[in-house]
């Protein structure tokens, strides 16, 4: 019991945020972003497991708004202009696994983009509660 | 001629858009839909529950999402230092909700003078989420949770010393239900997993070796965890403690723990490595007073 009391508790203190920049300029600011965001795009169109809910979807002003989404999110200096998230997705009828393969391309491309794996999770943070808004 | 201009009109729509599919994969609830994030399904316990190595977690097994199924298989092997345990089955998990679970374990003592001993479990396991969502919910410091049993019946012990029944070690059933309640986070932004699981049990050596016993007759509350760090997409680290309650004066019963890696390649398998040290195993009857420690290796194939 001792051990695993010592790991929760060794592993809550090393999970206490600590004050830094913003994960914007930590995963690499716009730079960084603006790459993630432009590769992401192009790994969405190409996914069989969701490309045709983009069928309709105009790309340029697509990643315009990802980015400033995702900028805004991290603490950056953008204003995210466009539609609120429910409203964005409701035509679509987004499935949890449409979601999750979303999510996943999310992933590679920050990882493409050079984002650290926990630098991307931390921003994932800031996404996953929006599934409840984004799922039919 | 309208029909040429009808195929015509087909074409072009088609041409017009080469890449993008119609919505198919995921129409059909009875069609797997492999809608997880690899890694969040969790692995296969040592009950046979969706889980870490020694523990069930809130999570449902498999990659099925809220509106699909999963299923797997798998095989753990942990070889200790006078004993070997091996366990093989197969679980299926619906609608993110429920999971169902079949599991056989052969328990064998290698060395000490109960060698060639072997004791056979069966264990049915059933577990039900309760609320909320590991993954999602990151906005709230609200776990995912589930409750499970695991019925477990002792189906043949093999040895050269007339050993035929739990009870002839002083257990007072061959057969018993667990009950758990678990909660399970993912603190994404800190890469974290934890799991908390209290389990009613009265299950000595997970019930290897029966159920109560000459020192206590009831179930207990025994309680469990998991922490894991989530070191990529497809790689987590973790550390595990299993209370387990001592019925047994023959068995000097303790709580058992592992360090693991667990490496999941794709939604179609993982695998699970690490070490397991499950306290001293009948030592008043082996002599051999040292806590039983090893490998902990475990497969699961799935979707």
């Amino acid at each position: 019991m001792h051990l695993g009391v010592l790991v929760l508790v060794s592993t809550l203190s090393l999970a206490t945020p600590t004050r830094s920049a913003p994960l914007f300029e930590e995963m690499g600011g716009a730079a960084a972003l603006h790459s993630a965001v432009d590769d992401f795009t192009d790994i969405v169109v190409a996914d069989s497991r969701i490309n045709f809910t983009f069928a309709e979807t105009d790309l340029a002003k697509f990643k315009t708004l990802l980015y400033e989404q995702l900028c805004e999110l991290s603490g950056g200096p953008c204003h995210y202009t466009g539609r609120d998230m429910r409203t964005a997705h409701q035509k679509l009828q987004i499935t949890t696994a449409e979601f999750n393969a979303l999510a996943e391309d999310l992933y590679v491309a920050l990882g493409h983009a050079g984002v650290p794996y926990r630098l991307q999770n931390k921003l994932m943070a800031k996404l996953a509660p929006m599934k409840r808004d984004i799922v039919k | 001629m309208r029909n040429l201009g009808i195929f015509i009109a087909c074409a072009g729509a088609l041409l017009a858009q080469p890449v993008l599919a119609q919505r198919a994969p995921f129409e059909s609830p009875l069609k797997p839909d492999l809608g997880k994030l690899p890694l969040t399904a969790g692995f296969t316990d040592v009950d046979g529950a969706g889980g870490g190595g020694l523990v069930p977690w809130a999570i449902i097994t498999g990659y099925g999402t809220s509106d699909s199924w999963g299923a797997n298989v798998h095989y753990t092997l942990v070889p200790l230092n006078d004993f070997r345990l091996q366990s093989y089955g197969f679980a299926v998990g619906a609608l993110d909700r429920i999971e169902a679970s079949f599991t056989q374990d052969k328990f064998d003592a290698t060395g000490t003078p109960l060698n060639g001993l072997s004791v056979r479990q069966q264990i049915y396991g059933l577990k039900l989420r309760l609320s909320g969502d590991a993954v999602y919910d990151q906005d709230s410091w609200l776990p995912q949770t589930a409750v499970g049993l695991q019925y477990k019946r002792n189906t043949g012990i093999s040895n050269e010393a007339g050993l035929t029944s739990p009870l002839q070690v002083g257990a007072d059933g061959d057969s018993g239900t667990d009950f758990y309640l678990s909660a399970t986070k993912v603190l994404l932004a800190q890469s974290v997993l934890i799991d908390v699981t209290l389990r009613y049990t009265r299950a000595n050596e997970f019930g290897l070796l029966g159920f109560g016993g000459d020192l206590g007759q009831g179930r207990s509350v025994e309680p469990e965890t998991t922490v894991a760090y989530l070191v990529n997409r497809k790689l987590a680290v973790g550390a595990e403690y299993r209370a387990k309650p001592r019925n047994l004066s023959v068995d000097d019963e303790r709580g058992a723990w592992d360090a693991f890696i667990a490496w999941t390649p794709s939604r179609f398998g993982s695998l699970v490595a690490g070490y397991a040290n499950l306290g001293s195993i009948l030592s008043p009857v082996t002599q051999e007073p040292r806590s039983q420690s090893g490998a902990y290796l475990s497969l699961q194939a799935g979707f």
